[in-house]
């Protein structure tokens, strides 16, 4: 009885063993088959393809039926400056483990070290791209991952690299853990529906660290863009949810956190805007919901053009910008409640931790300098203060019915 | 004598005046902003501007955003209108005397496909290799008023004034 089982076991183990051994090829510098291409074109669809560490001088790799390709202590591909290196056209592919380095540059190519296009459910994880134009390209795919890659520039040259991670046209895609520096974008979206971006690293890049185009719901959340050249852009989207994100150290004359343009009906929660031009630029953005956010040390915390309506601040700490919020208008449609300013110079005689006279956030100067940028050079002036201080108590110029109702004495704890 | 040369002052400084035409700025590609959406501007073979009569520009990431200020602005104090040849970014040309491709597999920065050429022969070369349609400046503020403008085709109204 025991034996049987024992050998039972054996037997399955055996066939499991012959099966995978059927599937599996190994490709290696000095071995029999020396190139990714040639073992990609004598496997079977769902063949385990193994990589064993060495240099590769290859490109334009097509996969056109569902494998397994991993590579080994990272061997290297390098595309010589030519062309694609991995392009996906099947579903159900993995791609893990390697290092990828020098694709082809065109302006009229997207040259990309990994292109997936028109496939779904598939992996690309766990690879090194450098110096590549683009790095991980999603053209019409389905429900594909994207983790834990690492995608740096060709060279700090201004404007003269692709995307890293590029989705246009794709359905429900994970994008998670990445670490994307020095490309033009660090993410880019466009038409792409319900997208889930989390963990990644977004860092100097030459625009934005990330940048939705035409994208509805889904969210981004727990990444952090820092040094970016312009911040990170949700245009003309809908539906996206934003939370816990770190937006950090994006200074310049256009440069934002977070650059808001054509949203509608999307939560802003729970993110840290720290050291910006402009934590948060608004225009044209409807029925956004600002909630529990640090905005800490930005020149502008809140920038918001008349033309954004039913927007909610609750509950925000604003703490030692130079300017609270801007606007263009002395009309206002949005509101602002419940939020600590650290410029609030009220009083609380009752004692119940909310301020007895409302905070005006929007100071005279403000708008003097949206007229008149060179005035800037006032800022902390004597003058400047005193008609700050008279303005918020009779607002002539400042929107008459943007203020915070209740703003809170003490810094709100997270 | 005196009075004269006083005069003569200002013929002079009047005539260099009036050789001040407006003419295109150079774009600051990665720090400057486009007026129409906001974008920064990266793409030199895009990157398009209008001047006004007292000489200021007003710069665009593409073709289709300057096409889209300009048709949603006021033009009265509008100079002159420019965009580079795609083939040469360094020259820019009227927008008006610009030919223009129209091809789904050249992808310009805001999904339009516009490039721009200084004449047809360097525009029909670009169409054999990438397809798609030359047409003028008129024909592309007509795809912009299609494709953005006009509510009800399918794509979505871009202006929330």
């Amino acid at each position: 009885m025991r034996g049987n089982v024992l050998k039972i076991v054996f037997t399955g183990l055996f066939v499991l063993f012959a099966q995978t051994g059927l599937a599996q090829i190994v490709v290696s510098p000095d071995g029999e088959i020396n190139s990714i291409s040639q073992a990609v074109e004598m496997a079977e669809p769902g063949t385990h393809i193994q990589v064993q560490p060495g240099t590769y001088m290859e490109s334009d790799i097509g996969i056109d039926k569902p494998l397994t390709l991993e590579g080994i202590d990272y061997p290297l591909i390098d595309g010589n400056n030519k062309g694609f290196i991995f392009v996906i056209t099947a579903d159900s592919v993995t791609i893990k483990g390697f290092s990828i380095k020098r694709t082809g540059r065109s302006y009229v190519r997207d040259y990309a070290a990994i292109m997936i296009e028109g496939a779904k459910d598939f992996i690309i994880e766990d690879n090194r791209l450098e110096d590549v134009f683009f790095g991980i390209y999603l053209a019409e795919t389905e429900r594909g991952i994207v983790r834990k890659n690492r995608v740096e520039a060709f060279d700090t040259r201004e404007a003269s690299s692709g995307n890293g991670i590029h989705l246009w046209s794709v359905k429900n895609p994970k994008i998670i853990d990445n670490e994307v520096t020095g490309m033009r974008d660090g993410i880019y979206l466009e038409f792409v529906d319900n997208a889930e971006i989390y963990g990644n690293v977004s860092n100097e890049n030459n625009r934005y660290g990330l940048h939705y185009m035409f994208s509805d719901g889904g969210q981004y959340y727990d990444n952090t863009f820092r040094r970016n050249g312009a911040g990170v852009a949700v245009m003309y989207s809908d539906n996206v949810n934003m939370m816990n994100n770190l937006f950090e150290h994006n200074w310049g004359t256009a440069a934002y956190g977070l650059l808001l343009k054509d949203i509608n009906y999307s939560k802003i929660e729970g993110n840290r805007f720290y050291r910006n031009t402009v934590g948060i630029y608004s225009e044209g953005t409807n029925e956004v919901h600002i909630h529990a956010n640090d905005i800490e040390l930005n020149g502008w915390a809140v920038n918001i053009k008349s033309n954004s309506a039913r927007n909610r601040f609750t509950d925000n700490n604003f703490i030692e910008n130079s300017f609270d919020v801007q606007t263009d208008s002395p009309r206002n449609n949005n509101e602002f409640e419940g939020n600590y300013w650290s410029q609030y110079e009220g009083y609380d005689l009752d004692r119940d931790g909310i301020g007895d006279v409302p905070y005006r956030p929007v100071s005279l100067f403000s708008m003097v300098i949206t007229k008149q940028p060179e005035s800037l050079i006032l800022l902390r002036s004597m003058f400047i203060k005193l008609l700050d201080t008279a303005e918020r108590i009779a607002p002539v110029l400042t929107p008459k019915t943007l203020f915070d109702e209740n703003p809170k004495m003490d810094r709100i704890k997270r | 004598m005196r009075g004269g040369s006083i005069l003569m002052l200002i013929i002079v400084s009047a005539a260099v005046l009036m050789g001040c035409e407006p003419k295109p700025q150079p774009i600051n590609y990665g720090s400057d902003e486009c007026a129409y959406c906001r974008m920064m501007i990266t793409d030199a073979e895009f990157g398009s501007q209008i001047v006004n009569k007292q000489g200021r520009s007003y710069k665009f990431d593409s073709v289709e955003c300057m096409a889209a200020y300009d048709l949603t602005e006021e033009s009265e104090n509008f100079h002159s209108k420019w965009v580079p040849n795609f083939l040469n970014r360094e020259e820019w040309l009227m927008a008006e005397n610009a030919v223009y491709l129209h091809s789904e597999t050249l992808r310009s920065p805001m999904g339009l496909f516009l490039s721009a050429y200084k004449d047809r022969d360097s525009a029909e070369k670009m169409k054999e290799e990438y397809g798609g349609d030359i047409v003028d400046y008129e024909t592309v503020k007509q795809i912009v008023e299609r494709e953005w403008l006009s509510n009800g085709s399918g794509s979505r109204p871009m202006l929330n004034n």
